[in-house]
């Protein structure tokens, strides 16, 4: 087992919450399952959270569907190649628009919830406002922590590019309740005491002519109206936020960086470490996934196809006898060129990885996954990674 | 359906999931459209510019920059493209900053839903249509759009606007852009895309929600990353175990190049069939970086496979 190894095994196995970030397309939900399983394997009652709308968890999970609810993994059929799972798996798929008005009917009486249920920004905007997906994730995550009916709760964030929009989620949401010309507008009592005054009264004021005037009058009055019936969940917003936020915040959980080894991907991963620093986040490992690893002689790809040609003839018998001298060359030629073309890649990689391990602290984790040949969705494709990353046949 | 010719478009949107390359995409179809002659404008929407690194540009930022011959990019945040849109309402820059730059008010804007993306896409649109005289002053106006989820939701944008509002300038805008959006002797979105099975998948959502919602017309899908074949199974069978480290490592680079080159080749016959767009092929590119010349060879073979499509009609 190698340090990296190790140390990622230690990081999850002494967390509650595991939140995995990166950019789009780096397989952050493939990870999250992994990570789940690992520690399902090794004894917890684990649950894996994801937010993906794709249905690339229950693929890699090998279950047809995962719905809102929660649902567990027969993990137990790696009896079958001598894995004994000694914990529980279990997977659930957030709906986002569901997952919001769950929140809203939670710090809403029915009538408000309804009320705003039924408005028709929200109706058009519950799922791209500013945070609503990070935050109802955030929140039930939050929630299962709560419940205590998870030894480890392994979230899968959505796919956007800013996943620090996660982490934030909870303050924006309360930003905007401190947001001062929000509260002029559904709040119009607010200003120079004139009760009960809607927005149009406020329209004499010069600067919400001129913003009338670049929105339309009809938006601003709409949003007002939305904000008017949204606001009653504001106190429980800003005070479960902050709860989430410290949560989040806390030595219970780890987020961890999953990124592809390409440069660009690197340097975008490199950066949300940052600002995950920033935020005083706290960052336990990178995961690199699908990373060149054939472990090429250099010196040897660049020698002639010929002298390869010879040494394989005399080596593989088998080849001497189907082909000829020149068709065993002229493969030669063909597994050299492909051979070089992928030390490209790999070299490429590697210096990126170099990178990264330059510009993030000693002892941060950096654990990495090769590129298979085929993609992962299966229990046991999943499990191949598993031992990759973690090096255990399982039981430590 | 028959195959659009890209080439008489005059906005040209490019989506996708994430990491499938479309700015790689976006860009050497830029870059084609400049060498035919026209004036081209490239449009990063709300990124960490890429564009300058394909073309060893400086920096692209929010004022248009020329990054080759006839070809220029811009950045498009939504402060900038904000500011541009409300300079050019209000005609008058003291108004503009007088309410514009109070910070209250700028954090108030962001919280409208909705308004970034309007403005960022009334950007494209208003330089699509943006006119000297009786003359357009840009040929082809290429837009790298966000991933998939958000481009999507991008792109709706007008139509949700102008479904919640019944007037106003946001109104008007919106309706104008929806206009040009949906008109296909004009507009065309693209979808890029890689042979792996999430990829696909999302691209047929795409093309659903295009058509159904989006009311878009349709361009090309790109799948990006093809493996061209170099080997036949066979005869790797015939070179049994490794003699040592070096033949592992030839012959495992080998056996993963046939080994993906079936899944993508699956998946592109998935592609082929799951969507009526007729669908351009992009070669993987082993280099160190995605540089001019990759750009510049994507760019010929993209020419040629437009040109093609026509051909074939």
């Amino acid at each position: 087992m190698s340090d990296a190894q190790k140390a990622l095994g230690q990081l999850v196995a002494n967390r509650r919450i595991i939140v995995c970030v990166g950019s789009g397309g780096v397989g952050k939900t493939t990870v999250s399952a992994v990570i789940a399983l690992q520690e399902a394997i090794r004894g917890r009652k684990v649950l894996v959270l994801t937010i993906d709308p794709a249905k690339r968890l229950a693929n890699s999970l090998g279950v047809e569907e995962i719905g809102n609810d929660i649902h567990r993994i027969p993990i137990e059929r790696f009896t079958e190649v001598g894995i004994e799972p000694r914990g529980e798996l279990w997977a659930m798929m957030l709906d986002m628009k569901e997952s919001f008005d769950a929140v809203v009917r939670r710090h809403a009486s029915a009538d408000e919830a309804n009320e705003i249920l039924g408005n028709r920004i929200y109706k058009y905007f519950s799922t791209s406002l500013a945070g609503t997906q990070d935050y109802a994730a955030a929140e039930r995550l939050h929630e299962l922590h709560e419940s205590g009916d998870f030894d480890l709760v392994v979230l899968d964030t959505p796919p956007t590019t800013h996943a620090l929009d996660f982490l934030d989620a909870p303050r924006r949401l309360k930003d905007a309740v401190d947001n001062k010309a929000l509260q002029w507008l559904y709040k119009p009592s607010a200003l120079a005491g004139r009760k009960g005054l809607g927005i149009f009264s406020v329209g004499t004021s010069y600067v919400m002519k001129t913003l009338a005037k670049f929105t339309g009058a009809e938006l601003l009055d709409e949003f007002a109206t939305f904000l008017r019936h949204f606001s009653v969940l504001f106190e429980g917003l800003k005070s479960r936020g902050e709860a989430v936020r410290k949560l989040l915040l806390s030595d219970d959980a780890a987020f961890v960086v999953v990124t592809a080894a390409d440069p660009l991907t690197i340097e975008e991963a490199t950066y949300m470490y940052r600002k995950l620093g920033d935020e005083r986040a706290n960052v336990g490992a990178f995961v690199i996934n699908r990373v060149y690893e054939f472990g090429f002689d250099r010196d040897e790809l660049l020698r002639p196809a010929s002298s390869f040609a010879s040494r394989l003839a005399e080596g593989h018998p088998r080849l001497a006898d189907q082909l000829t001298p020149d068709a065993i060359r002229d493969l030669c030629e063909r597994l050299l060129a492909n051979a070089r073309d992928f030390a490209v890649l790999e070299s490429v990689d590697g210096e990126s990885i170099g990178r990264l391990r330059r510009a993030v602290a000693d002892d941060m984790v950096i654990a990495r996954i090769p590129y298979f040949h085929t993609d992962v969705h299966s229990l046991e494709g999943l499990d191949r990674a598993r031992r990759e990353l973690f090096g255990s046949d399982g039981h430590t | 359906m028959s195959a659009p010719n890209l080439y008489d478009r005059r906005l040209v949107f490019f989506t996708g999931k994430g990491g499938v390359g479309k700015t790689t995409v976006s860009s050497a179809f830029a870059y084609s459209c400049a060498q035919r002659g026209e004036r081209t404008l490239l449009i990063e929407i709300n990124t960490k510019d890429k564009v300058s690194l394909m073309f060893g540009s400086e920096e692209v930022g929010t004022e248009i920059t020329e990054v080759e011959e006839n070809l220029y990019a811009v950045n498009c945040t939504p402060a900038s493209a904000m500011e541009e849109y409300a300079l050019m309402m209000l005609r008058v820059r003291i108004v503009y900053k007088a309410v514009f730059e109070n910070r209250i008010i700028q954090s108030f804007l962001a919280a409208i839903p909705g308004l970034n993306e309007l403005v960022m896409l009334g950007k494209a649109y208003f330089h699509a249509t943006e006119k000297e005289g009786d003359r357009y002053v840009w040929d082809k106006v290429v837009v790298d759009m966000p991933a998939t989820g958000h481009g999507l939701f991008f792109l709706q944008i007008p139509q949700v606007i102008t479904s919640i509002l019944g007037s106003g300038h946001m109104y008007d805008e919106a309706v104008s852009i929806q206009r040009v959006l949906s008109d296909e002797t004009f507009t065309a979105l693209n979808i890029v895309t890689l042979p792996e099975e999430m990829p696909v998948n999302e691209t047929k959502m795409l093309v659903e929600a295009a058509t159904t919602k989006l009311r878009i017309p349709l361009g090309f899908v790109v799948a990006n990353g093809i493996y061209p074949p170099v080997f036949d199974r066979r005869e790797l069978e015939l070179l049994g175990d490794p003699a040592d480290e070096h033949e592992r490592a030839v012959f495992e680079a080998a056996e993963f190049r046939v080994a993906r080159s079936e899944l993508q080749q699956r998946y592109l016959a998935e592609l082929h069939e799951a969507t009526p767009l007729p669908v351009a092929h992009f070669p993987f590119v082993f280099a160190e970086k995605l540089d001019f010349i990759v750009i510049r060879t994507m760019a010929e073979s993209l020419r040629d496979q437009i040109s093609s499509h026509q051909d074939r009609e």
